[in-house]
């Protein structure tokens, strides 16, 4: 074994170093070792309401499935215009490093001369943490849907415009829309289509089961759009079909009486074996009356001698 | 071969065994009275004064009672299956084997049940289990197996004894009278020609092959009365292949243990030889790794799933039951392991203390298996007295235990006063054999 052991000198050398290495790599990680990820966005609510969101985290430098929210940071959210700013409201982020906010639909925005509406979050820093900002410039987007059965053809119209200052309604072009329907978890992706010239129509699918009053909701989507950011809008139809729930089947082995296959299991089993055992008595019943004849021959043939 | 004077050689040379009785069997004979005797008086109090004698209340309804119901009705399980197994191989070591097993099978069959009823705290009602038996109930599949397997271990066990008793019979002029009507009686006029020899063999075969399989299924019975329950630590899908494989475990651990006394005591060298304990070893050993597979198994699962009432149950093991679970799952296998893996390891002796070890191995992981899983129910018990929530065997019980192993030793005894524990219907039937193959090979030669 010793020699062995020296036969592999290096081997034993670097297995030792590995040794020692694992006590000296044993320090703790500070923020230095974590790059801060400070994402920012938009999302326009079926309500008009509009919801502002930070996502602040740190991601480990080194092990990129080492990520640590950044908890309790107040973030401050400006409407900028003009060199005007308007703080629009703070947060502060959550235990996952979420803040957010939500804009009312009456909420009045300082947009640019293209009407674009400059929305920026920024975090002033701490001692730990540098300051992060970030903008993002969008233009507010009327999103329609409607659900309309034509000709026994149930269909979902989509229309997205947006309105100038004068109130002048403009289509708009190649932007992407998804159709979805709520499901218990999550949105159901069942269409998905681009907007041209301000409209796009889907055929809906059939027998698309809804709750107990056939209701469901169908969402238009368009998300993470350079021009729009995420914008939602949502309806409910009475299209659904509802299958009644079907009644929970009771443990058969606690009811009165066992079920049918188990008296033809065990009866089988149970005259399968008794027959064996019946079998075996007519057998040795068998074996007793040959001695009996046997017994009689002999004594005949004794009687005749 | 001159078969009737080889039968009168045989009923020569086992007439001893069978009708002195020597001063150490005698004194054995009154320690084992005596025990059963003590057991008897603990019987009548529990019946007079209910269970309130033994260490079962209302949280830990069942002790060792259903320890050793289950520990001798697994015996039997295995000694049918092994029985009937050993029917198919025509060996000439079987022989020595062949009885013993039987033996162990019917008579495990009738101690192991009496057990079960001790546990019953309303005797009175015990007939409404026939009367109003509910099908669905794992318990009336039990009691139905268990009466099945009894009846068809008894009927086997009297087809493999008829040919000894007509031996008996015919040549025990020197017996006492009652002995020889007994003979006369249970040898059903059995004369050994050619017609009777084939129909019992038949008989005896089918028998066999009925016996292994009514083991099987009542194994399987038998376990599901706790797997098929939700109770943490019983609720399990392995339960059923791992009661067969640990009642087979103990089955050929007593086997050899009763091999080794009879052997000694009854100076049987020449037909229990060291060849029956090697094959009994390295069988012993499969099962042992087997069985330790199984636990394992059994146990890793319930670890690794982590459900909180899994934990309570293995934190109990390993607090209160640290040193029986080291001791039933730990040494209950790696000795015998160790002991028989090892060829230089393998002598008489060490392969019966292997025996030893493994029966109260498995003796002691179904007191596991019974007790921490009643201690750990799913509704805490709280505000009860300590005595109601921990079990612990009372000597009434423990003396009903011994009185089962008493009662076992006594009546395997008495069994071998009546019948050779070797069967010479075997001896015949092999040298009859041999003498027919030699007939038939040398007329071939001279050709």
């Amino acid at each position: 074994m010793q020699r062995n052991i020296l036969k592999h000198s290096t081997i034993t050398c670097f297995l030792i170093a590995l040794l020692f290495n694992f006590s000296s790599k044993a320090q703790e990680t500070t923020v230095d070792d974590y790059k801060m990820s400070f994402s920012f966005k938009t999302t326009k609510k079926f309500d008009n309401t509009r919801v502002l969101e930070v996502n602040f985290i740190g991601k480990n430098r080194e092990d990129r499935k080492d990520k640590i929210p950044v908890f309790d940071a107040e973030i401050q959210f400006f409407n900028i215009a003009n060199g005007e700013e308007i703080l629009l409201g703070t947060a502060k982020t959550s235990n996952e490093g979420i803040a957010q906010i939500i804009l009312s639909e009456k909420q009045k925005y300082l947009t640019d001369e293209d009407g674009y509406i400059n929305l920026t979050a920024r975090f002033e820093g701490t001692d730990a943490l540098d300051a992060e900002e970030e903008e993002i410039l969008v233009r507010d987007l009327i999103l329609e849907l409607n659900l309309e059965e034509i000709d026994s053809v149930k269909t979902i119209f989509v229309k997205a415009y947006t309105i100038d200052s004068l109130g002048v309604e403009t289509p708009v072009e190649e932007v992407d829309v998804i159709i979805s329907i709520e499901g218990m978890l999550s949105k159901m992706k069942i269409k998905e289509g681009t907007i041209e010239n301000g409209e796009i129509e889907f055929e809906l699918l059939q027998n698309i089961p809804g709750d107990i009053d056939k209701n469901f909701t169908v969402y238009a989507q368009i998300l993470d759009n350079d021009e729009f950011g995420d914008v939602i809008q949502k309806k409910t139809v009475n299209w659904g079909t509802f299958d009644k729930i079907s009644s929970i089947e009771e443990n058969k082995l606690w009811s009165e009486a066992a079920p049918i296959w188990m008296y033809i299991v065990l009866t089988i089993l149970l005259v399968g074996v008794w027959a064996n055992f019946v079998y075996t008595g007519y057998n040795l019943f068998k074996i007793r009356k040959e001695t009996k004849v046997v017994e009689a021959k002999v004594n005949n043939e004794e009687e005749t001698v | 071969m001159n078969i009737e004077s080889r039968k009168r050689e045989l009923v020569k040379e086992f007439s001893p065994l069978l009708e002195k009785t020597t001063k150490v069997s005698k004194i054995w004979m009154g320690v084992l009275v005596a025990i059963i005797l003590v057991g008897v008086y603990a019987f009548f109090l529990q019946l007079f004064k209910g269970h309130e004698v033994t260490g079962m209340r209302d949280n830990v309804v069942w002790g060792v009672y259903i320890i050793n119901f289950i520990f001798f009705v697994c015996l039997s399980y295995s000694g049918a299956f092994i029985s009937g197994i050993l029917h198919f191989y025509k060996t000439p070591w079987k022989n020595s084997v062949s009885r013993i097993v039987e033996i162990i099978t019917v008579l495990s069959l009738i101690i192991g049940p009496i057990f079960i009823l001790l546990c019953i705290g309303r005797l009175d009602r015990l007939h409404y289990l026939f009367l109003y038996p509910r099908i669905q109930s794992p318990i009336t599949w039990d009691i139905i197996a268990i009466m099945t397997d009894l009846i068809g271990c008894f009927i086997y066990l009297y087809l493999t004894f008829i040919p000894d008793f007509a031996i008996l019979r015919d040549h025990s002029e020197n017996a006492p009278k009652w002995r020889q009507k007994v003979y006369k009686f249970l040898a059903i006029g059995y004369q050994d020609t050619p017609t009777q020899r084939e129909t019992l063999h038949k008989i005896t075969r089918t028998m066999s092959a009925m016996v292994i399989a009514l083991a099987i299924v009542a194994y399987t019975v038998l376990a599901w009365i706790f797997s098929l329950t939700l109770q943490p630590g019983w609720n399990s899908s392995i339960f059923a292949p791992y009661f067969i494989v640990a009642g087979l475990y103990s089955g050929i651990a007593v086997i050899i243990i009763a091999m080794y006394l009879i052997r000694k005591y009854y100076h049987l060298e020449h037909y229990i030889r060291k060849v029956h304990f090697m094959v009994g070893g390295v069988i012993l050993l499969i099962l042992s790794l087997l069985y330790g597979y199984f636990t394992f198994s059994e146990y890793f699962s319930r670890w690794f799933s982590h459900k909180i009432h899994d934990t309570n149950l293995l934190n109990t093991l390993f607090t209160r039951y640290f040193w029986q679970f080291v001791l039933a799952n730990y040494i209950g296998v790696l000795v015998p392991v160790v002991i028989l893996f090892f060829k230089k390891f393998r002598s008489i002796k060490s392969i019966t203390f292997a025996s030893v070890i493994a029966i109260l191995g498995l003796w002691l992981n179904r007191y596991l298996i019974v007790v921490p899983t009643l201690e750990t129910p799913y509704l805490p018990i709280q505000d009860t007295r300590e005595e109601f929530v921990h079990y612990t065997a009372t000597w009434v019980e423990w003396s009903l235990s011994f009185t089962g192993v008493a009662a076992f030793i006594l009546l395997f005894i008495l069994i071998m006063k009546l019948v050779p524990i070797i069967p010479m219907s075997g001896i015949i039937d092999y040298e009859r054999d041999n003498s027919k193959k030699k007939r038939t090979v040398n007329p071939k030669i001279t050709e």
